[in-house]
């Protein structure tokens, strides 16, 4: 892992390479190189500074490598000395990766260049060191057989690895071989291979390196212990038991690397997008600054212009909000709000396996082993183990993981296969962690009257819950593998997007006799959200809109202080449009009213409302153009300051929430198209 | 600022999601309580310690109370309000905002709607504790309040004080079934002013009190009052039962704690409107819901002292270019991967075309025995999953027949899951859990449904150290058995509610002492410390005789080994590993005197041997203090220096 790097690539770049064969469109170097470029870039995105990259052209046109003078050592050229490689490296490679005009060089005296700069730059520390060979061997070795036995050695010696890498290259394993093959290219890759095996280095043919390719590599990372120390069970100072252990993560989320904010930098500014060789990326070096934050403080002061004054750092006090009350810790004080705790592992007790429920579980899972090299831990631990499994039982253990942590509850669970024995641990929640959200039962339904029905349209006739089980059973995967560890592994990355073709053809006439039995119907889109005006009426069902219409209930004009339930009642009960638009017109100056009235931004949550319950009526109105005409003019008021001074956060508040235009999409008969619904965000 | 809502870092997944987009995503909740002459009369003495002591009034403030201080911790940015109604004295909202136009006679607003403050705490308190009452409120007016005035002060408060509040709701509480007595205009008049509150969105709940011999009738007056909640699911009758002194053993304080603690945390929806694809071609409709939500004492903040009270101080970003430290405006920022050492711009376009794997989902791809998903195939919380007819009318009943069939024949779905548009997918199990009343659930605390159980992805598995098991002997076993036998947890269950976070309660309880400006306590109350005493009761002989066992097998092992040894012809003198041995720090075996690698000869043997590694970077850093060579950068670059001084000087 975080091992030294010494790795050096040889690439062909003789004339021929720059041909296509075997029915390829792409010329031999572009696809070779493919499984470079790949291995390349890996290495410059990890960004180590240990693991350096040289690269040796052969059958360059020019000769320049450091044994020049000697014979047979033409036509080689190293590109690029070991050394760690970021993005202008990378640039500056690529544009030397051209196909020359000559055929001639000898690969073995590559490997020679290679070994000498390997071993010029790792001197004797440790490394690992690689040597990767990627040609179409279409060109004469130099060397007899004796010689590359001595290169052989010399590998071996160095400790390099080396692996070669040939354009069609026949491969029994893979399944490749070609058809009139060069006589040349059939004794270069005997002697490759003969190399190759003396030194115990791979060889093979490029097309299968580049099949690789599409599994994605997993980066490993090391064990990580976060917990080394006894477990105990009962008072360790009077005969408890008393185990030394270490806990390592067993699963952990791999984290997706996040992108970062940047900004162009003013004095490139112009630059973007041209110099970018990198296909499909559009980049240029140094463009982009990165973007620190600077975090400013502010509290409330009546006294100033805004109602706000910006504080120093310096001058505030560490506290915690305890409601809306803070409350000030002075500094030596700074830990009183944490809990005293004493590293330890402590059993609490134990449950019966099948009483654990797996959805229970509030993150990733852990592994506890024996301390290394304490067989009195290991045969310890193994019997405690052994207790769990043969008394189906699950351990609930309190976890402290160093002095001072907060306590951690866990659910531990033996594991014991043929070479090796652990615990799992996941860990639980805590009293605060469960919501007691209430649902119905899904086998009964209640009456308001409290009668249980065990018929009912929302539960499953017998027919359902036959036709279920049964397409369920002819869906089984059990038999499918999971891979090693049981864990998703993912050749392609939607292999598990959909069921398994051949199994969902199988299953078919199942799921077509579900389908028939559910008679599931789409609620057609117009139905959702409010239009469809369903009469509400609290439990007893008293209809409370005839008694709005009722003389005195009836609401001549929209109170401001509950417009809302009195907007929302005409809608649903008047009859005539115009009463619509009338009473869309109050709301409007009531919402006007609210924003001219608003001390600073007071009014400001409840315009947000009043705006939101009125767009929402337009909507199921289908009043699209009332309502941008309102919302245009709003606007322009709003940023004219004409409704009580500087509205502009206020802009900002309503574009951030998504209160604009009714476009198309939403009403077919308004004439605002999304993008105009956008552009009207734009100030 | 507050665990509640997403930290910084993490995952934004976390957000609950709402399609109100203009709604903030907070709760208000409004306590309007009965104070009338029934409500305040005592229980009658009574020598039993668990009788009731507490009045209908009492026990609902004392609800009220415990509530707040619950909330405080739970949802630190929701508010809470207490309206007394049935009151000798009136108060509206604030009184120099009371533009008098309004006038709401016998209701008295006990607790302005905010979010509490520690003064809130403590007024209410020394009411419930010590009978404080020095605004004299907890008189019963000789006219009863009329509930339409009640109803719209609660309006008022609620449209006023936390406009655009995702979730506002009332709890009455009350023992009077039919406080107009039949009048059908005063009826009438309170059930327009219900609607009318149902209209802005307020939800009412109520929970009503039972008197000794008569029987609560809703459907004398408070049906015309109570609508039923568009968040809940259509076969729930949701009714809150009428707490009572005696109902199931509990005293009337437990009963009315037990119903409110059911409906304290508005249910809101994780997602909603989720196609769950059963197989092609049967789609259903889902919401999902966060049951778990891991909670944490809220980061600290800066608190401004100099002015005339604590103030906490709101900290803004503004962000600047890195090295010119130029401002810059938030429509410049651009999204960027860094690669190389180099930022590789991705335009909006782009950034969503990596992330795309299509519109959301739960996909089933097939079934397996439940056996087959392993304990350690964890790697997040889960999300409960109910079905809703929003979508596709008939969800409930397939849902339901996949639930019990799974519950049947004891399988889990496997499927592939997109929790929005352009969310990471993630693989989940699809797991039942049991009804409630079911005998078998170990999970009697969770409602019944299915659970989207996340399972792990190759890259998130790491690997262990490497062992080779020492086993232990079926006597060593049996030992154990009697032990895990004597040690079972209640009823074989892990409850959560009986653990409450010991990190968590200390916080806030000094908090709430500072706050209120109590002693500071000494010692917490930590329920997850392992019952000792009870432990050596009931196994302490077993322990001992476990202990035992397990040094004779360590013996007789030992001895094993030892004779292997001589028959592999190995050095039978070479001692044992001893019980602490560390081999990780290389240089502290080294040499006795002065510790690691001070000698140039020892630094070099373990340059060649390849042990520096091995050193930690606090001693690798001593020991190039000791060179005199720079000490700063990564554990990498620290050893390669000194590897070169070796290479050099040596």
């Amino acid at each position: 892992m975080a091992d030294k790097e010494a790795t050096v690539y040889i690439v062909d770049l003789g004339s021929s390479m720059a041909d296509c064969h075997n029915g390829r469109i792409e010329s031999d170097m572009s696809w070779s190189m493919q499984y470079v470029w790949d291995r390349i870039s890996t290495t410059v995105a990890a960004n180590r500074k240990t693991w350096n990259i040289g690269v040796v052209g052969l059958k360059t046109d020019e000769t320049d490598n450091p044994l020049a003078e000697e014979d047979g050592y033409n036509n080689i050229s190293v590109l690029r000395e070991l050394g760690p490689m970021g993005m202008a490296g990378l640039r500056s490679l690529q544009e030397k990766i051209q196909p020359s005009s000559t055929d001639v060089g000898d690969c073995l005296s590559a490997i020679v260049i290679a070994m000498e700069m390997i071993q010029t730059f790792t001197k004797k520390l440790k490394y690992n060191r690689r040597i990767f060979l990627v040609t179409n061997g279409e060109s004469p070795l130099g060397e007899d057989e004796e010689a590359v036995t001595e290169i052989a050695a010399r590998i071996k010696e160095l400790g390099i690895e080396l692996t070669v890498l040939g354009v069609d290259f026949d491969d029994s394993e893979f399944g490749f071989k070609e058809e009139d093959k060069t006589e040349q290219k059939t004794a270069n890759e005997v002697s490759l291979k003969k190399l190759t095996d003396a030194c115990d280095g791979q060889f093979g043919t490029i097309a299968e390196a580049i099949a690789e390719l599409s599994v994605p590599r997993l980066k490993p990372v090391k064990p990580y212990k976060s917990y080394e120390g006894p477990l105990t069970l009962g008072d360790p100072q009077q005969g408890a038991m008393i185990i030394e252990v270490e806990r390592y993560f067993k699963t952990h989320k791999a984290t997706i690397p996040p992108a970062s904010n940047v900004v162009l930098q003013q004095n490139h500014a112009t630059q973007a997008g041209d110099g970018g060789a990198m296909e499909g990326v559009q980049s240029t070096g140094g463009d982009f600054a990165a973007v620190s934050n600077v975090r400013t403080y502010k509290v409330n002061d009546p006294r100033e212009p805004l109602g706000k004054l910006e504080v120093k750092l310096e001058d505030l006090a560490k506290g915690y909000e305890y409601g809306r009350t803070a409350v000030h810790i002075s500094d030596t004080e700074h830990n009183i709000t944490k809990i005293e705790t004493t590293k330890g592992f402590a059993i609490i007790g134990f449950i019966p396996q099948d009483n654990f429920e797996p959805f229970v579980n509030m993150g990733d899972s852990c592994m506890i082993v024996p301390q290394k090299f304490n067989d009195e831990a290991a045969i310890k631990l193994s019997s405690f183990i052994h207790s769990l499994h043969e008394l189906e039982s699950y351990a609930i253990a309190r976890l402290v993981m160093k002095d001072g942590k907060e306590p951690l509850l866990l659910i531990l669970a033996p594991h014991i296969d043929l070479e090796f024995e652990c615990l799992y641990d996941v860990p639980l929640p805590f009293a605060e962690d469960v919501r007691s959200y209430k649902f119905p039962p899904l086998d009964k339904v209640f009456t308001v009257s409290g009668k249980v029905l065990n018929e009912h349209r929302q539960l499953p006739s017998h027919d359902l819950l036959e036709t279920m089980s049964e397409y369920v059973d002819a869906m089984d995967i059990s038999t499918y593998e999971m891979d090693d560890d049981g864990a998703a592994y993912p050749p392609i990355l939607v292999k598990y997007a959909k069921p398994d073709e051949a199994l969902e053809q199988a299953a078919k006439t199942r799921l077509d006799d579900l389908i028939e039995t559910a008679e599931v119907k789409k609620v057609p889109p117009k139905a959702t959200g409010r239009r469809q005006r369903d009469k509400v009426v609290p439990r007893s069902g008293l209809d409370i809109d005839a008694l709005l219409k009722q003389p005195e209930h009836k609401r001549a004009k929209i109170d401001s202080n509950n417009a809302i339930p009195e907007f929302r009642q005409i809608l649903n009960t008047s009859d005539s449009e115009d009463a619509v638009k009338d009473a869309a017109k109050q709301m409007g100056q009531i919402i006007r009213d609210l924003i001219s009235d608003s001390m600073g931004d007071l009014n400001y949550e409840r315009v947000m409302e009043d705006l939101g319950v009125l767009r929402e009526g337009m909507v199921d109105f289908e009043f699209a153009a009332l309502f941008n005409a309102f919302l245009l003019d709003l606007k322009k008021k709003i940023l004219s300051g004409e409704l009580g001074g500087d509205r502009r956060e206020l802009w900002w508040m309503l574009k951030g929430k998504g209160l604009g235009l009714i476009d198309n999409l939403t009403v077919e008969s308004s004439n605002v198209t999304p993008e105009e619904a956008a552009e009207f965000y734009k100030k | 600022m507050s665990y509640h809502h997403s930290q910084d870092g993490q995952e934004p997944e976390e957000d609950e999601i709402d399609e109100d987009i203009y709604k903030s995503q907070k709760d208000a909740l409004l306590f309007a309580i009965d104070v009338s002459k029934t409500m305040m009369k005592a229980p009658p003495a009574s020598d039993d310690k668990k009788a009731d002591t507490d009045s209908g009034l009492t026990a609902a403030l004392k609800c009220a109370y415990q509530v707040m201080q619950q909330r405080i911790i739970s949802n630190p940015k929701d508010m809470m309000g207490i309206l007394l109604f049935n009151t000798e004295k009136s108060k509206s909202n604030d009184e120099e905002e009371d533009r008098g136009n309004w006038n709401y006679p016998h209701c008295y607003v006990y607790v302005p709607l905010d979010v509490p403050a520690a003064e809130d705490v403590k007024r209410l308190k020394s009411l419930v504790e010590d009978g404080e009452d020095s605004e004299e409120v907890l008189i019963p007016s000789k006219e009863p309040a009329n509930i339409k005035d009640v109803l719209f002060c609660a309006n008022q408060i609620l449209a006023t004080k936390a406009p655009n509040f995702g979730s506002r709701r009332v709890f009455i509480i009350t023992d009077s079934d039919n406080p107009h007595m039949d009048d059908k205009k005063m009826n009438e008049a309170a059930a327009v002013r219900a609607k009318d509150l149902y209209d802005l969105g307020v939800f009412i709940t109520l929970f009503p009190i039972g008197q000794k011999d008569s029987t609560f009738d809703l459907s004398k007056f408070w049906n015309d009052i109570i609508f039923k909640d568009p968040m809940a699911e259509l076969t729930d009758p949701e009714t809150v039962l009428e707490s009572k002194s005696g109902n199931d053993g509990l005293t009337l304080l437990k009963s009315l704690i037990k119903n409110i603690d059911s409906k304290k945390t508005p249910k809101r929806a994780y997602f909603s409107s989720m196609p769950f694809e059963i197989g092609p071609g049967l789609t259903i409709s889902v919401k999902g819901y966060n049951l778990f939500q891991r909670q944490a004492p809220a980061r600290s903040c800066y608190v401004w002292l100099d002015g005339e009270k604590a103030q906490i101080a709101v900290g803004e970003t503004a962000r600047t270019e890195k090295d010119s430290t130029r401002d810059v405006e938030k429509g410049e920022l651009k999204k960027a991967y860094k690669f190389g050492g180099e930022y590789v711009y991705f335009s909006p376009e782009e950034q969503a075309e990596v992330k795309k794997f299509g519109e959301k989902t739960i996909k089933i791809i097939g079934f397996k025995d439940r056996s087959l998903l392993k304990f350690w195939m964890a790697i997040k919380k889960s999300i409960f999953i109910y079905p809703s007819e929003e979508g596709y009318v008939g969800s409930t009943r397939v849902f339901s027949a996949l639930w019990q069939k799974l519950l049947k024949s004891k399988k889990v779905g496997i499927a592939w899951h997109i929790a929005r548009k352009n969310a990471n997918p993630q693989l989940v199990a699809i797991i039942p859990s049991r009804s409630q009343s079911d005998e078998k659930s170990g999970t009697p605390y969770l409602p019944a449904g299915l659970w989207l159980y996340p399972i792990p992805f190759a890259d998130d598995l790491r690997v262990g150290p490497e062992l080779k098991a020492v086993r232990t002997t079926n006597e060593l076993t049996d030992k154990m058995n009697k032990i895990t036998g004597q040690l079972q947890m209640p009823r074989g269950l892990f409850e959560p509610h009986r653990y409450p976070n010991p990190a968590l309660q200390w916080h806030y309880k000094i908090l709430q002492a500072l706050a209120l400006e109590e002693e500071v306590p000494e010692k917490p109350d930590d329920a997850t410390m392992p019952k000792n005493k009870a432990i050596s009761r009931r196994a302490g002989g077993y322990l001992q005789e476990w202990a035992d066992v397990a040094n004779e097998a360590l013996a007789q092992h030992q001895q094993e080994k030892a004779v292997k040894r001589e028959l592999d012809g190995e050095d039978v003198e070479e001692p044992q590993p001893k019980k602490r041995a560390r081999t990780t720090a290389a240089g502290k075996k080294n040499d006795e005197d002065g510790g690691p690698a001070t000698t140039d000869a020892g630094l070099k043997k373990l340059v060649n041997s390849g042990d520096i590694s091995k050193m930690k970077v606090t001693e690798l850093k001593e020991v190039l203090a000791v060179r005199s060579l720079d000490t700063k950068g990564r554990k990498a670059d620290l050893i390669e220096r000194l590897e070169q001084w070796v290479e050099e000087n040596i």
